[in-house]
């Protein structure tokens, strides 16, 4: 070809008249970018409240998570999230017969439950802000990794966190391989100060002292995770996970605002304390609880996902033990498929269920020796938990994606009969609740 | 093909996805089996056994030949579907064999399209030359499968047949379809490119280099001399409104060796090039 002559077209016309009827290609003059980069972020905006039965824990949490692709697979993304908590939640003591009235966590007021009432800490709201900073891209052929590091803060308690992770494809990128370490560390520094574990509720004390029942203003806790997972593609339409993991925390793991009831040990019924002359103060006697400053975890989790020609069977099963005796099995299954054109429903199944703590009392007898930890916070005690719920979202012509979804969650736990004093069988009330979860969401890029 | 095929369908739904996706694959199963030259039935491989008989060719295949015909007036004979006979001097396989000036003279009678007499219908080769449809063939079959797909669907499709591919649009949401380019690890260019629309065509030695003197030829023969194209990029990824288009542009530029950049720049062609 001589340097002056150009022959573009004479080539289109070439190939024009051997592509003939098939030539018209929808957008002929389009070219492609050559830009390597996605230049937007993905963003999930989400507004989710939670709400108990009887006016206890409502939380309503603002969520927003941005991701940018720089290219091959090298990401950044940014986690950011606020929720305000109010409303009521279990202290640890027993109904009674009668009204009791209890000093509050801070020791400068008091809060009373009605007879054969579970009493409530309605002292309780929050506000928590969490940020989240990761970044994972691939490195030699097969293998990737990712990198976060993680802040929150709310009045009584901070986290820092960092976590590692690295994936290994095999077998065609058939089986992947993934190890995960993070570690957080956090601060607890409770309104009114950490409570001398098994001390007494005291009186009220006047709005410039504290509690003297208190062991210093703030402590520490330690949490460990390793995880290791096998992800295996089954088939076209199937894949499998299998996750085993290990998690060890340690350091103050008390729930500093919980007390357990001081009962008589014939009757089973909550001790009655008076305070002294011109003093507010409980009328029992309470006792703040005390936990192990370690526990160590271990679960495994299997899932099984189906594609039925578009529709999506998801089941998982875990299994967790832990060193407080605390068993559990979770069974949870999602089922997505498409309606109409650019929508989906998922219904949500999920069953779990536990064995207590092997410190969890209902109460503690009045004369009894002292165990050496003990906690009647509900969470510890044998529990069964359902949810059930459902999601639908839809695609946006712009290819954006909005998303709701509603649970109804009914919890219930029990004591085991081996920690109830005296008449207390036949007698119990363990605080079981309802709650429902609604949350809005919408996908988009910027 | 020789490569990985495959199509995506950009549509929330099943069936014409899976229409679009058997209408693809029967045009590719029919491209290969009527023209590539492995298969002992195909129309090349008639051709190609003609020994000096006159070929009469179905009307699809006198296309082809006009298109090769045309590209080898456009290139000054640079292009030459009667080039392959070289490759039984040059084994393409990473090896260091570097064959004998004589070896190589030896087939070069073997090779020209203008010793070839084509009068459609009838095409007549000298005894021992061949064609091939190598740069032509799966990029016309990507053109022909896309087209066939946009007969069935209106959703965004993509046709990939071993890298040399050819989009009908922008995906659903209008963005671009992302596409990676395989290259060498730290070449200059991006390894990802967004098509919105029309075609893209590689061409180059990822696969198939010879090794002179510790230099990696690519497997462009230049057919007026037998020998490798001196200079010639490592691979070469050109954009066009059609693959046909594109793959041509490709092997061209190719043939330009060192000339490869300023070559596809005088023609204003978008173009990507390797050469570490």
């Amino acid at each position: 070809m001589a340097n002056d002559k150009r022959i573009g077209g004479a080539l289109a016309a070439a190939a024009c008249g051997l592509l003939g009827a098939a030539a018209p290609v929808r957008s002929p003059a389009a070219e492609p970018a050559s830009k390597a980069t996605d230049d937007s972020w993905d963003v999930d905006t989400a507004f989710l409240y939670y709400g108990e039965s009887d006016g206890r824990v409502q939380d309503a949490s603002l969520n927003a998570i941005a991701v940018r692709d720089f290219g091959d697979e090298h990401k950044l993304s940014l986690d950011l999230g606020i929720d305000t908590l109010t409303g009521a939640s279990p202290s640890g003591a027993i109904a009674a017969d009668r009204p009791q009235t209890f000093t509050s966590p801070s020791g400068r007021g008091t809060y009373t439950a009605k007879a054969g009432e579970v009493p409530l800490d309605d002292s309780f709201h929050d506000t928590r802000f969490a940020l989240n900073a990761a970044w994972s891209q691939p490195f030699a052929r097969l293998y990737s990794f990712n990198a976060g590091l993680g802040v929150s803060s709310e009045y009584d308690y901070q986290h820092i966190g960092a976590n590692l992770g690295l994936t290994r494809d095999f077998n065609q990128r058939n089986t992947t391989l993934a190890l995960a370490l993070a570690y957080g560390q956090d601060q607890v520094k409770p309104v009114g100060g950490l409570p001398v574990p098994f001390s007494a509720m005291g009186d009220v004390v006047g709005e410039d002292s504290s509690p003297d029942n208190r062991s210093g203003k703030t402590d520490d806790k330690n949490v460990l995770d390793v995880l290791l997972g096998v992800t295996q593609v089954l088939g076209r339409h199937t894949l499998l996970r299998l996750n085993y993991s290990y998690s060890d925390s340690s350091g103050y793991l008390t729930d500093p605002y919980k007390v357990l009831s001081v009962v008589d040990p014939v009757s089973g019924e909550p001790l009655a304390r008076t305070p002294p002359p011109g003093a507010q103060g409980p009328g029992g006697v309470y006792l703040f609880e005390h936990r192990p400053d370690s526990r160590k975890k271990q679960s495994v989790y299997g899932e099984l996902r189906q594609d039925f020609a578009g529709k999506v069977l998801s089941l998982g099963y875990r299994y967790s033990t832990d060193d407080w005796e605390v068993d559990s099995h979770t069974l949870e299954g999602r089922f997505r498929f498409p309606v109409g054109e650019s929508s989906y429903l998922e219904p949500h199944l999920r069953y779990y269920t536990q064995t207590a703590a092997d410190f969890y009392r209902y109460s503690l007898a009045d004369g009894a020796s002292m165990p050496e930890f003990a906690s009647a916070d509900a969470r510890l005690a044998d529990l069964d938990a359902y949810t059930v719920g459902v999601k639908y979202a839809r695609q946006t012509t712009a290819g954006n994606e909005w998303s709701a979804r509603l649970e109804l969650y009914h919890q219930t736990s029990k004591a085991p009969a081996n920690t109830l004093i005296g008449e207390q069988p036949g007698n119990v009330h363990m605080p079981d609740f309802d709650a429902v979860i609604l949350q809005f969401g919408y996908h988009f890029s910027l | 093909m020789g490569s990985p095929c495959e199509v995506l369908v950009d549509s929330p739904h099943e069936q014409p996805a899976q229409a679009v996706a058997s209408a693809v694959a029967a045009c590719a199963w029919r491209i290969e089996e009527k023209f590539s030259r492995y298969r002992g039935d195909s129309v090349v491989s008639r051709i190609n056994r003609s020994g000096g008989e006159a070929v009469e060719v179905d009307e699809e295949t006198a296309k082809l030949l006009d298109f090769a015909d045309h590209a080898w007036r456009i290139s000054d004979g640079k292009f030459d579907i009667t080039s392959g006979v070289l490759r039984r001097a040059w084994k393409f396989d990473g090896g260091t064999r570097v064959p004998a000036a004589e070896e190589v003279q030896a087939l070069l009678p073997l090779v020209g399209w203008s010793r070839a007499n084509w009068h459609r219908p009838l095409l007549t080769l000298q005894p021992g030359m061949e064609i091939d449809f190598g740069g032509i063939g799966k990029e016309y079959a990507v053109d022909l499968a896309l087209a066939a797909a946009a007969d069935i669907t209106d959703a965004p499709v993509l046709v990939n047949f071993g890298g040399d591919l050819a989009a009908t649009g922008p995906q659903r949401d209008r963005r671009a379809w992302r596409v990676g380019v395989e290259g060498i690890s730290g070449a200059s260019i991006p390894r990802t490119l967004e098509l919105t629309g029309g075609a893209l065509a590689t061409s180059g030695d990822t696969y198939r280099f010879i090794t002179e003197s510790g230099t990696r030829r690519p497997h462009i023969l230049d057919p007026r001399s037998g020998e490798p194209v001196r200079g010639a990029p490592r691979s070469i990824t050109v954009a066009a409104a059609n693959c046909v288009e594109a793959g041509l542009w490709c092997t061209l530029a190719m043939l330009e060796g060192a000339g490869a950049e300023a070559f596809l720049e005088r023609e204003g062609v978008r173009h990507w090039i390797q050469r570490k």
